[in-house]
């Protein structure tokens, strides 16, 4: 191990961004928090990206590690203990004076402080714990942090912290014990959705504490919206109403721990100064392609976060084998960006759109369509759904019309409340409907007469460009390949027959 | 034969304000009245035949009385839209405001939800263009620290949002002196600790960010932002089309990681 002394903070920032770049968070949304009028800072719940790096991700907050040193040895991580990487550590003081002269300077919303593991896990967070704490309580900070939680750290030390962070995270990193055995032989599972556990059930004990604890947990945007309440309850019904689709307990971690309350938080007494313990709540990381896990179960377990451990976030991180280790899969033409993003796509019909991941996949078909999204993938398997009458359907099912976003949902309902609609009025609205038309209905007529043929419509949605990041699109024949290979995709019959057929 | 009467007013929300009052009042009827603001270049737009011109002097309780009708007959919601479109660079604001308010006025608060009428749309849409650009920008606005310790900043917005901004940041730094220049405009607004901030007129700067912060400048954090900067960024994923989209080219002059570093003399 190579360490340094007596480095700049210069060539310490070098280091230490460079190592905490693979860590995907980078949000800084879920709290709203004026200012004290005496120290700096204050929070915006919509969140602020103050920049956007050459490889066009938002940054919203100075993301460093706190040290790159490590004891444990990750496969796929740069810092693990058997690399020989110049290693480097922050003091607490230092990454106090980073945070405020950035973000005086509005460099930044705020602190993403992550680590290797020095010493201990304990001894680490300790660290951490009292850069946060010199960081709110000598320098007045109420910028936003986002704080990592080291598997395996002292739970009264997880505790202390959350009165200090915004936002806590623990990586899941691999969707299965035995991924996450193969390729994280230090870590183990329990010891990371523990934390996860203690700190959502401080949070829900905490909301009761303030009264503050609302029923809806549902899309938080829009929560304190009265026009959608309604759409809201009647969601919240519907959910109910459906059978348990994600069989939660075929996941016994995440089952045994969801029914079991005790013997995880231990008793603090909340410091009187910070009144609201992780406000924006947790997220994690899922590591995509370093294991053979198809999407489908990466997706349940990531329903079950959502369901079990009231995750605000599942990020997932494509893999890169940054450590050209022989036993993972090469990454040398570059990392599964598409698949990255269909999983994005999918995420967020789980967290706004009210799906259930088996209405998108299963056992069957484990794996995204590569060629469509998955929200036009359902709606073309479930066209007995449709065509849905704009004027009348409730925002649920608007939400399901492949085109149909949030947004033009909501500009939908507001704008028929004085106006039945038509398709010229859906365009004064904005409303795209090169996708929409095969499945609405505009005062009870179609905008072009068709028949609700599936052929037909796949091919025509097809011909319309999937939406995709710029730089995905561009290599779209090699990661159709590679994720036939990589993640044996079965197409459904009717798609595969279509691609055979040489849809331009 | 009837002809139309063109208010002209300045390109300021009171200005607007005193023109729809006086052609409220003037008893033309509204299908005879055009609002039109001067541009921002101080010109008006093309002069149009067979119209009589009509020049609007700005007059603050005229505006108030204005205000204040569209936040009790209306709603405050809907005074807020208005105010953004007044705000934004969209040519003929004035008549637009006019136009909505007509029927604002005429159907209550719930005029904001008919977002199938043109008019309408278009304010609700303006306002989503000026309000997008406000949050841009609090996000890339970039402060310098001059030598006496004052945070400076320029920044060349299209639409006039410095006081959309401006509160935010006075929440954000309230132990910090600031001056945020807008650089199309000519204008400023500054903060002292403990102070409301204000709006004030600043001679013609020099066009560049660099020119006009970095002179002399010697800042040991700007530095370290653009290390930062240049190693967060995944190589292998490296996207300028994707960057593009997500921060166009023209908000770059005035934000420090972007200014190419032989431009900054470090003295
Ligand atoms: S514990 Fe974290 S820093 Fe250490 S090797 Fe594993 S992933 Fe890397």
């Amino acid at each position: 191990m190579i360490i340094q002394e007596g480095m700049t903070i210069q060539r310490k920032l070098e280091i230490l961004s460079d190592a905490a770049k693979y860590d995907v968070a980078c949000t800084s949304s879920g709290v709203d928090r004026k200012g004290t009028g005496t120290g700096m800072g204050n929070s915006l719940a919509c969140g602020i990206c103050h920049s956007f790096s050459e490889d066009g991700r938002c940054i919203s907050l100075l993301k460093i590690l706190f040290t790159n040193e490590c004891i444990f040895d990750c496969k796929y991580c740069i810092n693990r203990s058997s690399n020989d990487v110049v290693r480097a550590s922050f003091t607490p003081t230092e990454v106090c004076e980073l945070t405020m002269e950035f973000y005086r300077r509005n460099y930044i919303e705020g602190l993403f402080l992550s680590s290797g593991i020095m010493v201990s896990p304990n001894y680490t967070m300790e660290l951490i714990f009292d850069a946060l704490r010199m960081l709110r309580d000598e320098y007045q900070f109420s910028g936003y942090i986002h704080c990592k939680t080291i598997p395996g750290t002292d739970p009264a030390l997880v505790e202390a912290i959350g009165w200090y962070a915004d936002r806590m995270s623990v990586n899941l990193e691999l969707p299965t014990a035995s991924s996450l055995k193969q390729l994280a032989p230090h870590k183990n599972r329990k010891n990371i959705l523990k934390p996860m556990r203690q700190i959502q059930l401080r949070r829900e004990s905490n909301r009761e504490y303030l009264g503050i604890y609302g029923g809806m947990k549902y899309p938080n945007e829009i929560n304190n919206d009265t026009v959608y309440n309604k759409a809201f309850s009647n969601f919240n019904n519907r959910l109910n109403r459906l059978p348990k689709l994600c069989d939660t307990k075929k996941d016994n971690d995440i089952n045994n721990l969801i029914t079991s309350t005790s013997d995880i938080t231990p008793y603090v007494k909340p410091p009187v100064t910070r009144s609201r313990y992780v406000p924006a709540g947790q997220s994690t990381q899922l590591i995509i392609g370093a294991t053979d896990e198809s999407d489908y179960h990466i997706m349940s377990v990531s329903e079950a976060l959502y369901d079990g451990f009231d995750l605000k976030r599942v990020f997932y991180s494509a893999f890169m084998n940054v450590n050209n280790d022989s036993s993972l899969p090469s990454t040398q033409n570059g990392p599964p960006l598409l698949r990255e993003h269909r999983l994005y796509q999918a995420d967020w019909l789980l967290r706004f759109y009210g799906f259930r991941i088996n209405e998108l996949l299963s056992e069957r078909t484990p794996n995204f369509n590569v060629l469509l999204d998955p929200k036009c993938d359902w709606a073309l398997r479930n066209l007995d759904k449709f065509p849905v009458e704009v004027n009348k359907a409730d925002y649920y099912t608007l939400l399901r019309v492949p085109g149909i976003g949030v947004n033009s949902a909501r500009r939908i309902i507001t704008a028929r409340k004085s106006a039945t609609l038509d398709f010229k009025d859906l365009k004064t609205l904005g409303i795209v409907l090169k996708r929409a038309v095969y499945f609405i209905t505009c005062k009870g007529s179609m905008m072009y007469p068709i028949k609700l043929n599936e052929d037909f419509i796949t091919r025509e949605l097809l011909s319309v460009k999937d939406k995709l990041p710029f730089g995905i699109e561009r290599d779209i024949t090699y990661k159709q390949l590679s994720l036939f290979d990589d993640v044996s995709f079965h197409p459904d019959e009717e798609v595969k027959g279509m691609l055979l057929g040489g849809v331009q | 034969m009837n002809n139309l009467k063109i208010f002209q007013c300045e390109n300021s929300i009171d200005g607007i304000f005193s023109a729809i009052y006086q052609a409220w009042s003037s008893g033309y009827g509204h299908a005879n009245i055009r609002i039109e603001e001067q541009s921002e270049n101080d010109n008006y737009t093309n002069i149009t035949l067979f119209s009589d011109y009509i020049i609007v002097k700005t007059d603050f309780e005229q505006a108030m009385k204005v205000s204040q009708s569209i936040k009790s007959k209306i709603s405050l919601e809907a005074y807020e839209m208005v105010c953004r479109v007044a705000l934004s660079n969209y040519q003929s604001k004035g008549d637009l405001i006019y136009r909505f308010l007509i029927l604002g006025f005429h159907v209550g608060s719930k005029v904001v939800g008919y977002l199938s009428n043109e008019v309408v749309n278009r304010v609700f849409k303006l306002n989503r263009y000026v309000n997008g650009e406000a949050h841009h920008i609090m996000g890339f606005l970039r402060f310098s620290e001059q030598e006496n310790g004052i945070l400076t900043s320029v920044i060349h917005p299209k639409n006039n949002i410095l006081t959309l901004i401006t509160p935010h940041f006075a929440d954000r730094l309230p132990m910090e002196r600031f001056v945020i220049i807008d650089g199309n405009r000519n204008i400023c607004s500054l903060h002292l600790p403990g102070r409301p901030w204000v709006l004030a007129e600043v001679p013609n700067i020099k066009s560049t960010y660099h020119e006009t912060i970095m002179d002399d400048n010697n800042d040991e954090y700007e530095e370290l932002w653009r290390v930062f900067f240049d190693n967060i960024a995944i190589k292998e994923r490296i996207n300028p089309g994707l960057q593009r989209n997500n921060l166009p080219i023209r908000f770059r002059r005035d934000m420090t990681e972007f200014i190419p570093r032989e431009n900054i003399q470090i003295l």
